[in-house]
């Protein structure tokens, strides 16, 4: 349920996720008015009112990539779908994949999105441009026009970039305009074909193999094309302990890069495709227990700046054939929450530190303006997150789309994981509160 | 952690013969044993037994092939099933029919055991996983990953030349990497105590971590042959020239060629296998292939008991399996 806060909110009881004292919040027009201790808090006579008992206020968080599959792969899920999926997970803000069908390469593309966004009334959908024209690697897109018309940055999606020519010029015209591009470390021949980390398990399973080197060989040219271009780079979910050790170089150099880690590559490994399981089917492939590690180690450090949950959500035949054949990605909204609550004991870092590699790091990525959405005197962008709260698994049915995630096939415990636990109940977002 | 092997019944028996990865030393041991059986069926005026008489199995060929479609053929006449070939390479699956399509309407046509052969890794798992629980899945191959019944072959022709395994030296020669009759020998031979097996060629043709396997890589054909038992060549496709893993055939020849000079490393009385077909002055050979070291032609006379073997040890279990249902 959604509606419109045309007037006063008041959060009772609620904590932060530095301050375990209960809290009261008020938000009056959408703009948050006043963050106190609950116990000096008066009601406002006409304030809707939400006991948040043993709940905290989480800053609205903004995934740095997701495909939500409209236009064009509408079968596999829709701008409405996955943006209320998003916003069940606490994310306010989603930045979208321009792998669409047309790709995001139109200011007309750009405008389809924002008004089915709009009137969908979930996340804040951010489209990113297409680096190139149908992302074929060879024209680039109008990127100006693109950034005017909303696009925070550009990218090649999931298809490497094989021309360094036009890698160069893209670079160089993205920093004409301080667009930066966010771009997955992956050689355009080195590993294609494959569908598995070239590893132990891949020659198990006689699986076509990617070499780690086929990140690094991509990456190595990434930060050197950005080394001469000052262009700003974003290298989008790294996959391995190498990978990182070069990005790692690459800011002790100054050179402007940020990086950011898919979700489910802080948890899973190719030891996880024993039995052809499609469900560990991803695009940046799992890798050994050495590269997860690493992950961890890197946004604990510091050298991960954010996490995205690189969602993709498909279609129930997208995993119906033998594993070369199914379609990479993981649907990652509805166990977002339940994996990134495991990640303080997982990584070190304190679960404010968790999310704010999800909520401040990648807003300052694409935009070092923005709130935090639970700052005094700025617009309320926040959830409110049942810690404790059993999440079941999906469902897979005809009708819903998105239902591919490992987590609806095994239980936590055979995975490895901790139970898995907790929801958002509310968010804040555009001057509406939405009940989750 | 990962998803349960579908090669088991709930009995706990074998149902479907995908993978020697996840079967024990004493089931690979029964199906030998029951393949020495078999091999006297062969030499009978009345090549036949009932066992199977009946049933209907089905050869569903995703990928071309000659040779292990006719060897199962021959198997399931032997035990006189009815034999149906459906060719896959030129059907539905050319008009946009999913593979899972394509299966249901198979089953519909209520055959007793698929025997497939698919050019996707993992294609077998796929199949057993989504078949009806009243057909059984004999794998004939699926993309680079395994070759159970030519693996099963091939331990059958080293078992009855060399009787125990255990202070065997195997060497098996060349395109590791795109092989499924390597990984399915390698299995085999690891489950069944081989005393080293051994994997030669450039590194092009080895895998990724291939040691995890239980096998030790050695740098050149000439120190990996010193004192083999048993050596096993491999076809090398012709596109591996064009996909620059190997410079030509003749440089192959030169460097890993199984050539008189060469075999005359091994032991006197070392095994030649190859799994076919043979590309003689690549691989192997010509004297080589054909000289009395050679058992080539003994693994597909073999082929034929070990396939009657499995088939009937699988198709046995499924009586098992309805009559405790029943």
């Amino acid at each position: 349920m959604t509606i419109s806060i045309d007037n006063i909110v008041t959060v009772r009881r609620v904590k932060l996720l530095d301050n375990d004292a209960e809290h009261s919040i008020i938000i009056r027009d959408g703009i948050i008015e006043s963050i106190q201790p609950d116990s000096q808090a008066a009601d406002e006579s006409d304030s809707v009112v939400i006991d948040a008992q043993n709940q905290y206020a989480v800053p609205g968080l903004c995934d740095l990539y997701a495909r939500l599959r409209e236009p064009g792969l509408t079968r596999k899920g829709s701008i409405a779908s996955e943006s209320h999926a998003a916003l069940a997970a606490g994310f306010t803000k989603v930045l979208c994949s321009p792998d669409t069908q047309p790709a995001i390469d139109s200011v007309a593309t750009v405008q389809l999105i924002r008004q089915r966004a709009e009137a969908a009334q979930g996340a804040h959908i951010l489209p990113i441009a297409a680096l190139t024209v149908g992302l074929a690697g060879e024209q680039l897109s109008e990127l100006a026009t693109l950034q005017a018309a909303g696009c925070p940055a550009a990218s090649q999606a999931d298809i490497p970039l094989s021309n360094t020519n036009v890698l160069f010029s893209a670079m160089e015209y993205a920093a004409s305009f301080s667009l930066p591009l966010f771009m997955t470390a992956r050689d355009s021949q080195l590993g294609a074909g494959g569908c598995a980390h070239a590893g132990a398990m891949a020659t198990r399973l006689g699986l076509p193999g990617i070499p780690v080197a086929a990140e690094t060989v991509a990456l190595a040219r990434l930060l050197e094309v950005c080394r001469e271009t000052d262009c700003r780079l974003h290298i989008s979910r790294v996959s391995s302990a190498r990978a990182l050790h070069m990005i790692s170089a690459a800011k002790l150099a100054s050179l402007p890069v940020t990086c950011d880690v898919g979700l489910h590559h802080l948890f899973f490994t190719d030891d996880q495709l024993a039995g052809y399981d499609a469900s560990f089917n991803s695009e940046v492939p799992f890798r050994s227990i050495a590269d997860r590690d690493a992950l961890r180690q890197g946004l604990y450090d510091g050298t991960i700046d954010a996490i995205c949950t690189d969602h993709a959500p498909h279609d129930r035949d997208a995993s119906l054939a033998p594993f070369p054949a199914t379609e990479p990605g993981l649907a990652a909204y509805h166990w977002a929450l339940p994996l990134i609550l495991q990640l303080p004991e997982l990584v070190g870092l304190s679960l404010r530190d968790v999310f704010d590699k999800l909520s401040s790091a990648p807003k300052s990525i694409i935009d070092g303006s923005l709130s935090s959405g639970l700052e005094v005197g700025k617009a309320a962008e926040f959830f409110l997150l049942s810690k404790e709260s059993p999440v079941a698994a999906m469902e897979a049915s005809l009708e819903s789309a998105g239902t591919n995630h490992p987590l609806n096939v095994h239980g936590a415990e055979a995975l490895g994981l901790k139970p898995l636990l907790g929801k958002a109940s509310h968010a804040f977002l555009h001057a509406r509160l939405h009940t989750l | 952690m990962s998803l349960p092997d579908p090669q088991f019944n709930a009995l706990g028996e074998l149902h479907h013969f995908i993978d020697i990865d996840g079967l024990d030393k004493s089931l690979l041991t029964q199906i030998l044993d029951t393949a020495e059986g078999f091999a006297g069926v062969n030499d009978r005026t009345i090549k036949k037994v009932p066992l199977l008489r009946g049933k209907t199995v089905a050869n569903l060929f995703f990928e071309n092939s000659t040779r292990t479609r006719t060897a199962f053929e021959l198997a399931a006449i032997r035990l006189s099933a009815d034999i149906l070939n459906v060719d896959l390479v030129t059907s539905s699956t050319k008009k946009g029919e999913s593979l899972l399509d394509t299966l249901h309407v198979l089953e519909a046509l209520q055959c007793d055991m698929f025997v497939v052969r698919h050019g996707d890794s993992g294609a077998a798992h796929f199949i057993a996983r989504h078949v009806s629980p009243s057909i059984n899945i004999i794998n004939g191959g699926d993309g680079q990953h395994s070759h159970p019944t030519q693996g099963m072959l091939d331990m059958f022709t080293i078992r009855r030349h060399k009787g125990d395994f255990s202070n065997l030296c195997v060497v098996i020669i060349g395109d590791i990497r795109h092989s499924r009759v390597a990984r399915s020998d390698i299995s085999a031979l690891v489950k069944l105590g081989a005393g080293e097996v051994r994997v030669v060629g450039p590194r092009t043709l080895i895998p990724a971590d291939v040691e995890s396997l239980g096998v030790t890589i050695y740098p050149t054909l000439e120190k990996a042959l010193i004192g083999a038992d048993v050596i096993m060549g491999l076809r090398l496709q012709k596109e591996r020239m064009a996909t620059a893993t190997v410079p030509s055939s003749g440089e192959f020849y030169r460097t890993y060629g199984l050539t008189p000079a060469r075999l005359a490393l091994a032991k006197p009385d070392a095994l030649i296998m190859h799994p076919g077909p043979t590309n003689r002055g690549v691989e192997i050979a010509g004297s080589v292939a054909d000289g009395k070291q050679s058992v080539i032609l003994e693994q597909v006379t073999y082929g034929i008991a070990v396939r009657m073997a499995i088939m009937s040890i699988v198709m046995g279990n499924a009586t098992n399996l309805r009559r405790a249902q029943s």
